[in-house]
């Protein structure tokens, strides 16, 4: 087995990278764009958890819709079902809602209150998940891995001549919705991240903001459950936007330079994942956190390279 | 049926998963109790994904090595890795603008992420695969006798480092500068601290799952943390929970017959159910108590506005009568008659006054009649007060004094009394009441100066 | 001579790259009580927090009674502002106190019955022994005050450190500790306090030490306590070091420290 591994070391570059389209010309180009309409929304979302300091209750919420999407599933019986939806929401809602409880009415701090919480609706999750393991089409598994290949088995509608899979125009559309949602309401959000105090002067409701932003966000980790499983979805939240952090001082770029990241790291998984064959979500974040690395060291705006190098032009300036 | 309770080998598989349930609700108590205190419960939650691509490098080690799973090198490379993570949280803080909870976050899910990469991709390398996926959601009844002995171990390496270093991880938690100005290596606490975190969570790992671990170690101390003001004895609640949650889990676990539901939701879901019994009951912090408190702060004051009422319609008559009519009462306290009725209910319950049908009239019994003249006592002494010595306007007191009224005690009525030097009448011209008087005498001239309240 | 109890030389402080405290030369002798003034940004807190080591000096060098601060560090108390720490943290005031005498016994050892002793008769000194079985969150901010001094008290240390110790507290409490620090005084001790309010220092404290993000002025209250030199002080921004600060900020941009 080693020894077939060495071949392969030999085999030219062009076949590596020809390599994913033994899959398929079509079904390459759907796995991929299906990675980018999961990564994209969760990238500009992530960006305004970033920057409000908000990173860890986006982790929690992305673990606690998942009793919300089984209930809701044993109801309905059907994946792509709206209700879902509204399941997610209501679970997303629920454990900003206990956290709240918890860390108002004792003198249990926050930190500790989202961990509570999240923990526990997480835990029932998996406890209903395993139970109607046979009523659910969604297993143990799937909630850590998710099942983005699994879109090319599902049934598809014919666009352009095209046999395109359902989930793809679902996560397609939920992308769309999600960047309109966030270049209309651009400024809202800009003036209540960065100072909530004004925001509420001039009549945007911090509070509302809130809210609406975690209901928003349930409904981006429903759409992305299915590719990339609740728990990786954080990944897909925080390191495109903390690596566009990184890169640029400004929101705007910021945001640009997260949907940047969020192609790049489906192109570079689904090579990572025919590749390593491994799990095509753990792929696309082990691409998103390489390019966080580079981000990190080469950064223009935060990078470790540029700070050094600023510094010692500095200190050469003050001899 | 005799067991030898010498050799791991006699143990059953449930013995040895109550067992092991044990040892990491010891480890993950005293750890998290710290953790909540120090409040660094999601660097907990970082952590324990961030094991997971040492456990997965510690399968393929064995693989390589040639060896079956051997539980010490997966445990060494687990804790390696987590310290990693927790270097590498601290680096991206220091080195960049983000602040600690996307650090936190980018570790979390890149380490984790890179975990289930490893996994899923080096199958070949991994001899037991079924082993590997009960450190995600964790099985109790999967653990070996090694494992046992290595969690054994491990645990008693991080009781016994905690025994000795309790004061210094105290105060460095407390009170970082004051640690430092006492010259306690402080950087080197933090570092045995994270590693002990790590090693709790390495411990607790295969039974709940590094998805939940951090439920074990943060649920049982915010637990107990409810129950307690004392740091050791939290510790040891802490303890206690996280065993009782463990233990009850894993029973839970192991008795269901759909075999498929992994021990690590059940114990974390018993956790929560304690903490939410706790945080409903708790004597002192508890919800129910703290509206239970508020309840009856509320009726006792009702009480109290319904005896000053009585009082001042007293008043108002020149104490010509000794009692008041239902219907008046209503309409000076704006209530229906069976509303007021309540009110009396309630005063007749604590003693304070009688109701005499069939003149319909409400009188005070002697400690009902002192309350009263307490109240409108403490009333009228806090709005002179305002007035003489905080330049309030007359008309601008008589809100405040509603709400002074019934906070003030003793003390502070003697220390308002000496600052007014024994008044006798308030702002609005009506006599300040002495609580020594009798109705009678109340009648008779109202109080004279240099009477007091007591 | 006598060796001052502290002593400073060029100390220089640079927080988030921005400089906030300029080559502070100065000697403090021995058995005084020492007020620190200055507006509020000045780099009082600073000031202290560097020469305790909290927060690293990006030059220059401490010496307390004539050695360096680790040699000298069992002779030094520090009192950090109250709000440094959480008030909820499940200790009692008995536990804080006890705090005081960790120092003596290094990282190992369990205080005994001469250390409950200690941290007891400290308490007493405060009119915090009531208290004692008390969870700290439970006190008012004087009496939270009047714990951290006992703890400090506890210390026995020859020269002590204080943030801001009368911030917040009533009135009974200020008179409380300030009567406490003068009879430390008396007992041969140092006391160095960071102090807010102009008006109770001239009457509080032997030497003052006025301090601008730079040592203005330090040496006896009737000397230093002038109008000119109190305007130094507070008075007309200290527009060319603050200029150069900025600059330095601008330029360093994203440079750490």
């Amino acid at each position: 087995m080693v020894d077939l591994r060495k071949e392969q070391q030999v085999i030219n570059m062009v076949e590596w990278i020809e390599r994913p389209f033994i899959l398929g010309a079509e079904d390459v180009f759907y796995l991929v764009m299906m990675a980018f309409f999961v990564a994209l929304p969760c990238s500009q979302l992530g960006a305004f958890l970033v920057l409000r300091r908000m990173s860890l209750v986006g982790d929690a919420i992305s673990h606690s819709v998942l009793p919300g999407i089984v209930v809701a599933f044993l109801f309905t019986e059907d994946l792509s079902s709206p209700w879902l939806l509204v399941g997610a929401s209501g679970a997303g809602l629920l454990v900003t809602f206990m956290i709240e409880m918890i860390h108002s009415k004792t003198r249990v701090k926050q930190d500790a209150a989202i961990g509570i919480a999240f923990t526990s609706l997480f835990a029932i999750g998996v406890i209903l998940v395993s139970v109607y393991a046979s009523k659910v089409h969604i297993d143990a598994d799937c909630v850590v891995y998710g099942k983005l290949v699994s879109i090319l088995d599902h049934d598809s509608v014919t666009m352009l001549g095209y046999d395109v899979p359902k989930p793809l125009v679902t996560s397609a559309i939920v992308a769309i919705l999600t960047m309109l949602t966030v270049i209309v309401c651009y400024r809202i959000l800009l003036l209540s991240s960065f100072d909530p105090g004004m925001a509420a002067s001039i009549g945007y409701r911090p509070r509302i903001v809130h809210y609406a932003l975690m209901a928003v966000l349930s409904m981006v980790v429903v759409t992305s459950f299915q590719a990339v499983g609740a728990i990786l979805v954080i990944a897909l939240l925080i390191i495109p936007a903390a690596s566009a952090y990184l890169c640029s001082h400004r929101l705007k770029v910021m945001l640009l330079l997260s949907g940047v990241h969020a192609l790049i790291s489906s192109v570079m998984g689904l090579y990572l994942y025919v590749w390593m064959d491994c799990s095509f979500a753990a792929a696309m974040v082990v691409a998103g956190s390489i390019l966080f690395l580079f981000a990190w060291f080469f950064g223009p705006a935060d990078g470790i390279i540029i700070k050094a190098f600023h510094r010692r032009s500095i200190s050469l300036g003050n001899d | 049926m005799d067991y030898d309770f010498t050799t791991l080998a006699s143990f059953t598989i449930n013995q040895k998963a109550f067992l092991a349930t044990i040892i990491l609700g010891v480890a993950s108590g005293l750890l998290g109790a710290f953790v909540v205190v120090r409040r660094i419960a999601l660097v907990g939650d970082a952590l324990s994904h961030a094991v997971l691509p040492g456990v997965v490098l510690g399968f393929v080690m064995c693989h390589m090595l040639g060896i079956d799973k051997n539980p010490w090198v997966i445990f060494s490379c687990a804790v390696s890795i987590g310290l990693l993570g927790a270097g590498m949280v601290r680096a991206i803080e220091s080195t960049t603008r983000l602040k600690s909870d996307a650090a936190l976050g980018i570790v979390l899910a890149s380490f984790f992420g890179v975990g289930l990469a490893m996994q899923s991709g080096l199958k070949d390398y991994i001899d037991n695969r079924a082993g590997i996926s009960t450190y995600i959601y964790g099985n109790a009844a999967m653990i070996s006798d090694a494992d046992l002995a290595a969690m054994f171990w491990t645990t008693f390496v991080l009781v016994v480092v905690v025994w000795l270093l309790i004061r210094p991880l105290l105060v460095v938690s407390f009170d970082s500068g004051f640690a430092v100005g006492l010259g306690y290596p402080v950087k080197w606490l933090n570092f045995i601290f994270y590693t002990l975190l790590t090693f709790s969570v390495v411990v607790s790992m295969q039974a709940v799952g590094v998805i939940l671990v951090s439920a074990l170690l943060i649920t049982p101390a915010a637990t107990a943390y409810l129950l307690t003001d004392r740091l050791y004895r939290m510790m040891l609640y802490a303890v206690g929970f996280a065993v009782a949650s463990g233990l009850l889990g894993c029973y839970v676990s192991l008795t269901i017959d759909s075999a498929d539901v992994p021990t690590g939701p059940l114990i974390a879901l018993t956790a929560a159910i304690l903490f939410g019994l706790v945080y409903l009951m708790a004597p002192q912090h508890g919800v129910i108590s703290k509206s239970l408190k508020v309840f009856r702060r509320k009726q006792r004051i009702n009480r109290e506005n319904t005896l000053k009422a009585i009082y001042k319609m007293l008043e108002n008559e020149g104490f010509a009568h000794d009692g008041v009519g239902l219907r008046d009462l209503a309409e000076v306290r704006k209530r229906s008659i069976e509303e007021v009725k309540l009110d009396v209910q309630r005063l007749r319950k604590s003693k304070e006054a009688s109701f005499d049908d069939a003149k319909s009239g409400i009188y005070l019994t002697p400690s009902g009649w002192r309350r009263a003249v307490e109240i409108v006592r403490n009333h009228r002494l806090w709005e002179l007060y305002l007035t003489n010595q905080a330049d309030y306007d007359a008309d601008h007191v008589h809100d405040d004094a509603e709400k002074i009224e019934h906070v003030i005690g003793a003390s502070t009525v003697r220390q308002l009394e000496r600052d007014l030097d024994f008044p006798v009448l308030d702002p609005h011209g009506k006599p300040i009441p002495s609580v020594s008087q009798t109705m009678a005498q109340q009648s008779d001239g109202g109080s004279q100066k240099g009477a007091t309240g007591y | 001579m006598n060796i001052p109890a502290l002593e400073t030389h060029d100390l220089t402080v640079t927080y988030h790259k921005r400089p906030v405290l300029y080559g502070v030369d100065v000697a403090i002798p021995e058995g005084n009580l020492v007020g620190i003034i200055g507006p509020n940004g000045a780099g009082k807190s600073t000031f202290i927090k560097s020469i305790m080591g909290v927060v690293p000096s990006s030059g220059g060098w401490v010496k307390i009674f004539g050695k360096p601060l680790k040699e000298s560090l069992h002779r030094v108390g520090y009192v950090p502002q109250r709000e440094s720490v959480d008030w909820d943290f499940p200790v009692t005031v008995m536990d804080v106190a006890l705090m005081g005498t960790y120092g003596r016994l290094g990282l190992f050892r369990r205080p005994g019955k001469k250390e409950r002793m200690i941290a007891s008769e400290s308490l007493d000194k405060l009119g915090m022994l009531p208290y004692a079985n008390r969870q700290i969150g439970n006190l008012s901010g004087g009496q939270q005050q009047r714990v951290f001094l006992a703890r400090a008290l506890a210390q026995d240390s020859d020269l002590y450190l204080m943030d801001e110790p009368f911030a917040g507290v009533d009135a009974a409490t200020e008179a409380a500790i300030i009567k406490l620090l003068q009879e430390m005084r008396e007992n041969g001790k140092t006391v160095i306090v960071v102090h807010h309010d102009l008006q109770s220092a001239q009457e509080y404290f032997d030497m003052l030490l006025l301090l601008n993000m730079r040592l203005v002025a330090f040496g006896e209250t009737k000397d230093i306590f002038t109008q000119e030199l109190l305007h130094k002080t507070y008075g007309g921004r200290l527009t060319v070091l603050s200029e150069i600060a900025e600059k330095a900020a601008k330029q360093g941009k994203d440079v750490q420290p």
